[in-house]
């Protein structure tokens, strides 16, 4: 589990690791089946030594895990909001971008369709320069179908972007 | 002013193109301003419905606006009649078309020279035109082929082709790319640029990303309304090995 | 059961669809139906009511007739031309003992006469008209008895008028005309089966010309015999001319008796005409207009299919999607084939009944027997034989032409017909190059007329046929001049009117549908920058040039058809050049003026509509 994803889940309140995974698993629906209940509390014990979370035990309670509330520090709040701004394309890693949107929305981080929108010119900057590589490339180098696909990549992760945008301005509609 | 005017060589305001009456009133482009300046190439993207293609029609004199004004070279489009609309047709405005549109009983030499005759010149020069402009788009082998021998690309190249045919100030292209694979989509868009690189002004409606990254200008269209004008200035966050999955 | 109703559904739909087409296809086939239907109602109508007639008045066997010194009558042949003109009356009246010796010829065996007669002016009001009078103070004679349909015999100062003659004039017992200069009444109506009907009564004493006076068309009046004479010496009235009816004893043997006694050489001689020329006379009338019909229902009909033929081809390829659909959806080739049948053979029934009706209704224009024969102006049966060949005209029209476009959609396979756009247009090279070379519309028009050569053909026929008729109508005008009696002229008129308007109809179909045709190539050729003028103008040039072809080729055509007409007999052709060139540019500007508002139609649509490849 990407350690930014965590963090931006702490962003609006702290919580319980119990109500991390529930609201991961919200967000992720089918695609997070498969993902295995103990990985976010590792995530989190990694982060909380790396000084980027807090974890307070609640108070009168045995010592077990999920009985402990975990909190953003300073740091962790600065990383958050740097990945959030961050328009890297980290490949076909299409999760995390979607909870990118729903951490930004959640905890009012950032517009959502502010998200997409940036990240759409970024694509289409990639776009471009592929394809105007692609275009300089003569016809039957060896190079031209790994240009193509670059090209074509880019132009379905763009269709993607559109249909975040439709899906998230009627969010905002309800 | 003058300046600014010499180098525009389209320019819209208040563009409404309404059908039907009272409830069935369809707005299919609902008060559109544009400038195109000379040698820049301009995308308009949207989904289906939209109202880009219904635009494409009125700025090139295919269609009547029902309010507006259109200023094309230099003239007032809006207002004239049929005839002096197809003259400018015939000298200011080149069109590309999604199915193409090619005549099928003609070769591609006599389909490229076709808008020269239509012109009134001789045959002699229409024909040499169509053959200097063939090998512009890298057909000449193909002139005397008949549209139905030609491959998807081919054909909207020759159609390309005719669309220089009377040395227009603006190309107008209506989804040129929308009836092709991705092979010959990528020989569309080595055409485009090279006519951009002489300084050909292009304006392109589609809804393929890959013209309009390209483009100088990419506008895009909601419900006969622009909502959004974008210019793709400064460089990339990435590179292409990045993107090509290379590295870390 | 289930079937039937569904085949009668989707055939009334689509003519419901389409139904300016269906109109189109419905008139095309109508007219010819029509001419063919009043063609055979008129056949055969002659030989009853002259035997009547002739059995009730004592018709005669052999007429004989002197005319007056120096005449020159020419006599019942049909070969008058405009140049033998005879004039008589030069001076004194003939001499009626020229024909006292017939009354005693062998074979004769009862007389009656002879009669003075002379060719006066009628006057009655503004009206006038020739008028051959007889002169005869008893009807009662042993040949030739004029019988009395109404009033009573002729009295002096009285007149008995012949029934076709008065029915033409209008006249009524008790009216009163002026015979050369005097006053007289008409004291009664009669017939007679001695002279064939007005106005064709030429055949009967001789045909000429004498001032105002024309013996090729006058009436017959029956006055007293010193008011005969007394006419007769009214200066607008030729001199008295006699004349003598015989009965022989072998009616048979008539024309041999006439050809035996005939002393044509001398001009004072009689002139003898036997009863089988004067019937022939009557029936040659009715049977020159029965002939003309029946050409001109030839020509109708295959104009008709024509038009046919391109409307249906017209349609073809909407006509082959909808069998895909058909057959998509289930239903079997026959099925198919059987919707298609069905639809044209409802339209061609429709069409088989109003060609009836309309031939039922123009037939007593035409009219069989006038009223100067016994049988009464009926109107000519539709019998069974008519009414069956109509329908099978219609239908046969109908199914002919949809039969091999509906057996070929039914076998195609599915995807095919779903997909078809229609047949390609053939490439010509020749046209293209040539094309190059001409203006934007002329460019245009010739591109777009060799899209499709059958229906240029079709073009080229139809006017071809049409002039054809024109020019051999014209021909004969020329040739023949006014010996063509007012009922041939009457029957070739209604032919002709009803060819141009079938043709003109054709043109309008065919205009039609290559402006529906060429909708696309039109639209794309106004985006590539042709102004809505020069599409017009194109379109136009397309039907224009094979309508100058065909204009052209009428001139030969009709050449060929005048001399088939005739049959090889009768003066020599005389081409009335001027007029030739008249039918030539009319027809080039009738088809102009029709094909305009298709043409503008078919260019005035704005091309954005037809371009679109999908609605955005």
């Amino acid at each position: 589990m990407q350690q930014e994803v965590v963090l931006a889940l702490l962003a609006k309140e702290p919580s319980h690791g119990y109500q991390l995974r529930a609201r991961l698993q919200q967000a992720l629906g089918p695609a997070g089946d498969a993902m295995n209940a103990g990985q976010i509390y590792v995530t989190l014990s990694r982060l909380e030594r790396s000084g980027l979370v807090t974890c307070e035990q609640a108070a009168g309670l045995p010592d077990r895990p999920d009985r402990k509330v975990y909190a953003l520090t300073a740091a962790g709040q600065q990383r958050v909001s740097a990945w959030v701004a961050d328009v890297s394309w980290p490949g076909p890693g299409l999760a995390e971008f979607h909870l990118k949107l729903i951490a930004a929305a959640v905890a009012r981080l950032a517009d959502p369709l502010a998200i997409i929108d940036a990240q759409r010119r970024e694509l289409l900057r990639r776009l471009r320069d592929a394809q105007r590589a692609a275009i300089a490339e003569p016809a039957h180098s060896d190079a031209a179908p790994l240009l193509e696909g670059i090209v074509l990549r880019l132009q379905a992760d763009l269709r993607w972007l559109e249909a975040c945008e439709r899906n998230w301005t009627g969010r905002e509609d309800r | 002013m003058t300046g600014e005017r010499r180098g525009r060589v389209l320019r819209a305001r208040g563009l409404r193109k309404e059908y039907g009456r009272g409830a069935g009133l369809v707005r299919a482009v609902d008060g559109v301003d544009l400038d195109v300046t000379a040698g820049e190439m301009l995308a308009v993207m949207g989904p289906s419905g939209c109202g880009k293609s219904t635009l494409l029609h009125l700025l090139g004199g295919l269609d009547r606006a029902t309010a507006g004004e259109i200023w094309l070279a230099g003239q007032r489009t809006d207002r004239l009649s049929e005839r002096e609309l197809a003259r400018l047709r015939c000298e200011a405005v080149g069109f590309v078309f999604q199915a193409f549109h090619l005549m099928d009983e003609l070769t591609a030499a006599e389909n490229v020279e076709l808008p020269a005759l239509l012109a009134g010149r001789s045959p002699r020069v229409a024909r040499r035109q169509a053959a200097d402009l063939l090998e512009r788009v890298g057909l000449a082998d193909r002139a005397t082929f008949l549209p139905a021998a030609l491959s998807g690309g081919q054909r909207q190249r020759v159609a390309i082709a005719r669309a220089l045919a009377n040395a227009p100030a603006v190309v107008l292209a209506d989804e040129p790319t929308g009836n092709l694979d991705s092979a010959a989509t990528l020989e569309v868009l080595r055409l485009f640029d090279s006519l951009h690189a002489v300084g050909q002004t292009l304006i392109v409606v589609t809804h393929d990303s890959r013209i309009a990254a390209t483009a100088d200008r990419m506008i895009s269209m909601r419900d006969g309304a622009f909502i959004d004008e974008t210019r793709l200035t400064g460089g990339t966050s990435g590179n292409l090995a990045d993107l090509a999955g290379l590295g870390g | 059961m289930g079937k039937v109703l569904l085949v009668c559904r989707l055939a009334v739909k689509d003519i419901r669809y389409r139904p300016a087409q269906a109109l189109l296809l419905l008139l095309a086939i109508a007219t010819g139906a029509a001419t063919l239907a009043l063609g055979l109602a008129l056949h055969g109508t002659t030989d009853d009511p002259y035997a009547r007639t002739r059995a009730a008045t004592k018709g005669p066997d052999v007429v004989a007739v002197v005319f007056p010194d120096g005449s020159q009558a020419p006599g019942p042949t049909t070969s008058v031309g405009p140049g033998s003109q005879g004039a008589p009356g030069i001076s004194g009246s003939a001499d009626p003992r020229e024909l006292v010796r017939l009354e005693h010829a062998p074979g004769v065996a009862a007389y009656s006469g002879p009669f003075p007669v002379t060719w006066a002016l009628i006057r009655m009001g503004r009206k006038t008209a020739s008028a051959e009078v007889e002169g005869r103070d008893a009807a009662r004679t042993l040949v030739d008895r004029p019988k009395l349909l109404q009033g009573g015999w002729v009295r002096p100062g009285g007149v008995v008028v012949e029934a076709s003659f008065a029915s033409a004039l209008g006249l009524r017992i008790g009216d009163r005309l002026s015979l050369g200069g005097s006053s007289y009444d008409v004291t009664g109506i009669a017939i007679t089966a001695a002279i064939p009907d007005y106005p064709d009564v030429c055949s009967h004493l001789g045909c000429f010309l004498a001032g105002a006076i024309s013996a090729y068309d006058p009436g017959l009046i029956w006055a007293t015999e010193p008011d005969a004479a007394r006419i007769a010496r009214s200066g607008t009235s030729t001199p008295l001319a006699y004349f003598l009816n015989l009965k022989l004893s072998d009616p048979d043997g008539a024309g041999a008796f006439a050809d035996h006694y005939d002393a044509s050489a001398s001009p004072t001689a009689p002139y003898l005409y036997s009863w089988q020329r004067i019937r022939d006379g009557d029936a040659q009338v009715i049977a020159k207009v029965q002939q003309v019909l029946f050409i001109g229902s030839w020509l109708l009909a295959l104009l008709a299919i024509a038009s046919v033929v391109v409307l249906v081809g017209g349609r073809m390829a909407e006509q082959t999607r909808r069998v895909g659909l058909l057959k998509a959806v289930g239903g079997t080739p026959g099925l198919v084939a059987v919707v298609l049948i069905f639809e044209h053979a409802l339209i061609g029934l429709c069409a088989a009944g109003m060609g009836l009706l309309a031939g039922w209704l123009t037939a007593p224009l035409l009219d069989g027997p006038g009223a100067g024969l016994l049988g009464a102006p009926n109107s000519p049966s539709l019998g069974a034989a008519t009414f069956g060949s109509v329908v099978a005209l219609a239908l046969g029209v109908a199914m002919v032409a949809t039969f091999l476009p509906a057996v070929r959609a039914a076998r195609q396979s599915t995807v095919a017909a779903l997909e078809d756009t229609g047949r390609a247009p053939r490439r010509r090279v020749l046209v293209i190059k040539f094309s190059a070379h001409l203006t934007a519309p002329l460019l245009l028009g010739i591109r777009l007329a060799v899209r499709r050569p059958r229906r240029l053909l079709l073009g080229v026929f139809s006017i071809a046929v049409t002039a054809s008729t024109l020019v051999a109508v014209l021909i004969g005008y020329a040739s023949e001049g006014s010996f063509l009696g007012p009922r041939q002229l009457q029957a070739i008129t209604i032919i002709v009117v009803m060819l141009v308007i079938l043709a003109a109809v054709n043109m309008v179909f065919i205009a039609w549908t290559t402006a529906l045709d060429t909708r696309h190539p039109a639209a794309l050729a106004r985006a590539l920058g042709a102004s809505p003028d020069q599409i017009t103008a194109g379109l136009s040039a397309a039907q224009l040039l094979p309508a100058l072809a065909g204009a052209l080729l009428g001139i030969p055509g009709g050449i060929a058809f005048f001399y088939a007409a005739r049959n090889g007999a009768g003066p020599a052709m005389v081409l009335p050049v001027p007029w030739l060139a008249v039918v030539v540019a009319g027809t080039v500007l009738a088809v102009a003026v029709l094909t305009a508002i298709p043409a503008r139609i078919g260019a005035r649509r704005l091309p954005g509509e037809m371009l679109q490849a999908e609605a955005t």
